[in-house]
């Protein structure tokens, strides 16, 4: 099993017919991901490798009643209304790759999505794998025959480049991954640590989960939470970037949106709160496969 | 970015709050001829600083004349607050307080919506206010109405101008009876800077207490204009440490700033560039980094990029390289998409510049290959002792 992505995936790209879009949907059909269709408005017609571009996910509909996820590709400006378009359609699973959307158009459209029921996994979020089965989006990148093998590890990620880096380490300690989630690194989430470690304590093939964290925020402490409430109870070691941030003034954000410098939120405190629940914690992000190899 | 108290009461003022009629001090200007432009007897200087706790700093002062006026800006421009350059002084109205409340509208990130901060108890720190004295409400980001109010105007300003913070303390309501924002701390939402060309106008700052260097300047120039999206190479903070950085990606970047400090060096920077950015913009950025005095090690380092162009990436560095030749030593770590070419785009470059410079791909953690720049920082030291 995997979390997110099955066999029976149906994906959607939104913005097709954009650079982005396309290097993304060779990417997934080229890694067995079952890419229906797209959609760009007004750029109905058109096909992208192989796959027919619509005008609307409701034409897209109307013609692929099956489509189960989305992958959205648009410039920030769009965003917003793309992945509405994407809520209101009734699409459950929605991936948004798009980076520097306004905080305040993610509110809303996260709003939206809790009110639909609806999982977005984003935004800044280069997707998610699960090695054998499919990858929505671009992790792995071409490397993805290397980096990722089917295991029983999950990871999770704020980083695009740190879900490949951690996956690679798995894998050349002879472990494989169930599925690798980009969480994205904004202020606002909409799949968030605790949500995943929910799905990943239901996958049998899950023996354990290794977490790549940053200073700033507070989703780590809904981990804490979860474990609390015997939600999750698997092994779980995290790294938690940003020690060094300390260093820096209060209100400074540094590689993400999400990475702020808070007093009494930071890297340490973070880390010191999973460590009473039983979480491992890893001093160095390389120290990761380490903490969990016994496990996997 | 954060905005000093004087900004942020003009966007209060905009969207119908009361503010203390003031006027702004730069520095070096004529003190007390702001004082008498603003033509009140008692008033207030208030050094402008990026964060708060400037009370308790004594970085407010009340004054009844020119002469008083001109000698507290002249002693709170001459002070740093908690580490803040002070970068202005408002002189405003001395209000007739009666009660001082407290307002706010931030995003909760657990709770992933606004919420409205209100208290009573206002005039100090929120942290310190006993919980049963804040009331929350969570707002509905699609569309909560609320009663014409302070409260309303507010949730009015931080929709309308992206505000990722917009606090009031205190609010004021005066002797009078009316209610007035003696404060104003805002932050904007940064990626919202698409449909807001009036920031542009915004003064240049940093919260690191001094004027941003004319690096960072010169780097933020980068993102801007039309390459605004494609990729981003405009992050740098200058650092007091002598070792270069060119790193690539946002998790990367945080974990390896933590292992270089593991690794006994100190940085000269924060850098980091990611989301594929074109060749040229990478050059831009790596020709500021290496333009810094003092330099005695450079390291460049990425995780496994999913997308980035590891060649055309590195073709910009190269290009950098070829034009400043340090003598220090460089180590490179980096794999992803054309992995192969940039390597051999970067050994190329070495040789034919006679550079110190070590190769890791995957292999090689990236901690390690900080390790690895420390003893050669350390060998290159000993070599060149007299």
């Amino acid at each position: 099993m995997s979390i997110l992505i099955t066999a029976a995936t149906k994906v959607l790209v939104q913005g097709m017919t954009g650079k982005e879009g396309q290097k993304a949907t060779r990417a997934m059909l080229d890694y067995g991901t079952d890419v229906i269709c797209g959609v760009t408005p007004n750029k109905g017609g058109q096909e992208v490798e192989g796959r027919p571009v619509f005008n609307s996910i409701a034409e897209a509909q109307q013609n692929f009643p099956g489509i189960n996820t989305t992958a959205i590709y648009v410039p920030p400006f769009a965003a917003k209304a793309a992945i509405l378009e994407a809520v209101e359609s009734g699409i459950k699973t929605i991936n948004v790759i798009v980076e520097r959307i306004p905080i305040q158009d993610t509110a809303y459209c996260l709003a939206a999505a809790k009110e639909r029921g609806a999982r977005i996994v984003g935004p800044s979020s280069l997707g998610y794998i699960s090695p054998g089965v499919g990858r929505i989006g671009v992790v792995g990148g071409p490397l993805v025959g290397e980096i990722f093998a089917p295991g029983s590890i999950g990871v999770i990620s704020r980083s695009g480049g740190m879900t490949n880096e951690v996956s690679w380490q798995i894998r050349q300690a002879g472990l494989g991954q169930s599925t690798a989630v980009h969480v994205g690194g904004d202020l606002l989430m909409g799949m968030t640590y605790a949500d995943l470690l929910r799905l990943f304590e239901k996958d049998e093939q899950t023996k354990a989960v290794v977490i790549f964290g940053e200073h700033g925020g507070s989703y780590e402490f809904e981990i804490v939470d979860a474990i609390k409430n015997k939600e999750y109870t698997k092994p779980l070691a995290i790294y938690i970037g940003g020690k060094f941030a300390n260093v820096l003034p209060e209100g400074m954000n540094i590689g993400h949106a999400g990475a702020i410098v808070e007093r009494g939120k930071g890297a340490a405190e973070k880390e010191a709160a999973l460590a009473t629940v039983g979480v491992m914690v890893a001093e160095r992000y390389e120290d990761l496969v380490s903490l969990i190899m016994a496990y996997g | 970015m954060n905005l000093y108290e004087f900004e942020g009461k003009q966007l209060f003022a905009k969207h119908g709050i009361l503010t203390p009629k003031g006027v702004v001090a730069r520095r070096g200007d004529d003190y007390a001829a702001k004082y008498r432009e603003l033509g009140l007897p008692e008033v207030v200087a208030k050094a402008q600083v990026l964060s708060g706790k400037r009370g308790k700093n004594n970085g407010i002062r009340f004054c009844s004349s020119a002469e008083e006026v001109r000698a507290a800006c002249e002693d709170l421009f001459a002070m740093q607050i908690r580490g803040q350059l002070v970068a202005a002084v408002l002189i405003e109205e001395k209000l007739a307080i009666s009660e001082e409340h407290y307002i706010s509208i931030t995003y909760d990130t657990n709770k992933k919506q606004p919420v409205m901060i209100y208290s009573q108890d206002g005039g100090m720190d929120i942290e310190a206010v006993p919980e049963e004295k804040i009331d929350k409400t969570w707002l509905d980001i699609r569309g909560a109405e609320l009663p014409p109010s302070i409260g309303e105007s507010l949730w009015q300003c931080f929709l309308a101008e992206d505000t990722r913070l917009a606090e009031i303390n205190p609010l004021v309501k005066t002797t009078d009876g009316r209610w007035v924002a003696a404060d104003a701390k805002v932050a904007l939402d940064d990626d919202a800077f698409y449909r807001h060309k009036e920031w542009e106008t915004l003064e240049p700052r940093t919260l690191l207490g001094r004027l941003p260097t004319e690096r960072e300047v010169a780097v933020k120039k980068i993102d801007e204009g039309e390459g605004y999206y494609r990729g981003t190479a405009g992050k740098y903070i200058e650092m007091d440490g002598d070792m270069a950085i060119l790193f690539s990606g946002g998790g990367a970047s945080i974990a390896n700033m933590d292992a270089l400090l593991k690794a006994g060096l100190e940085p000269a920077n924060y850098t980091e560039y990611s989301g594929n950015p074109p060749r040229e913009k990478v050059y831009q950025l790596a020709k500021i980094v290496l333009s810094k005095p003092g330099l005695h090690g450079l390291w460049i380092a990425g995780g496994v990029a999913n997308f980035t162009n590891v060649a055309e990436t590195f073709q910009g560095i190269a290009d950098a390289l070829d034009e400043v030749k340090p003598t220090y030593p460089i180590v490179v770590r980096r794999a992803g998409p054309n992995e192969g070419e940039g390597m051999r785009l970067m050994r190329d470059c070495a040789e034919r510049n006679g550079l110190t410079m070590k190769l890791f791909g995957k292999d090689t953690s990236m901690g390690e290959t900080a390790v690895t720049l420390a003893t050669l920082v350390k060998e290159k030291a000993y070599a060149s002792a007299p």
